[in-house]
């Protein structure tokens, strides 16, 4: 794995606390001493909290979807309205 | 043709969607309100088991309801003495970026989905879906397990520099 990968790799350690205690500390004291290498953390972190976000919206879509499919269905759809009625 | 999760889906909705409305009908909220806490809470409920961080022996049903009703507090602000906190099973937990706002701002979010989509979609069978590297190779064609964590790892970069990029573009406009 080229260079840089590898170092994507090693920040997806450190941010999902996979790194052992040594190591982290030293990645630590890595970032201190290199701003270009905080700022790949800090974004590398953005992009896994994108994906998790993202993922999330599509499945509040499927499940409307699904939703409005059942509500579809006589019964279901009574036995979810008549309670706020 | 439905797959397993959607007939579990299905059930769950005609089995706990009823009783969680009711919960919610009885804090104060509307259908609207229930049906979104109900999705919530089936959505933390799949993350917890797709992360092995389910507590044992607890029905799937239970679960999902006991999620609905902390969120449904947390929604409608009625902590009072009819609905306790404290009895709540350690375990049952909302993840605390649930409800965090989207990570970068939306112009960002649209280029990034725009231009990076096979390489979301990749991230997140490896980061939300936690699919094994063998099944990720599978479903997106590779040819070897190796060549799978190479793109990972290609894919994370190029979402990282593209939501760099338009964050600066973002800063500067």
């Amino acid at each position: 794995m080229r260079k840089q990968l590898a170092e994507a790799q090693q920040i997806e350690q450190y941010l999902l606390r996979e790194m052992p205690a040594a190591s982290r500390l030293v990645f630590q004291a890595r970032m201190l001493a290199a701003p270009a290498l905080r700022e790949k953390v800090r974004y590398q972190r953005k992009t896994l909290q994108l994906v998790r976000w993202l993922a999330r919206e599509e499945k509040r879509r499927e499940l409307d979807q699904l939703f409005q499919r059942l509500m579809q269905d006589t019964s279901f759809n009574n036995s979810i309205t008549s309670i706020f009625t | 043709m439905r797959t397993q999760e959607d007939q579990w889906l299905e059930e769950i909705y005609r089995n706990t969607l009823p009783r969680v409305a009711a919960a919610i009908y009885r804090m104060g909220g509307n259908l609207e309100m229930a049906k979104d806490i109900f999705q919530d809470a089936v959505i933390i409920y799949l993350e917890k088991k797709q992360q092995n961080k389910l507590p044992p022996e607890v029905p799937a049903a239970a679960y999902i309801g006991g999620i609905a009703r902390i969120l449904g507090i947390r929604k409608l602000k009625r902590s009072g003495p009819h609905i306790p906190l404290d009895d709540m099973d350690g375990d049952i937990g909302v993840p605390a970026d649930y409800y965090a706002p989207p990570p970068v701002a939306k112009p960002v979010l649209e280029y990034v989905k725009a231009a990076g989509k096979r390489c979301l979609q990749l991230l997140r069978a490896f980061y939300y879906d936690h699919l094994s590297i063998q099944e990720i190779a599978e479903d997106f064609n590779f040819k070897t397990q190796h060549s799978a964590s190479v793109q990972k790892y290609k894919c994370l970069e190029k979402v990282r520099e593209q939501i760099k990029q338009s964050d600066y573009a973002e800063t500067v406009s």
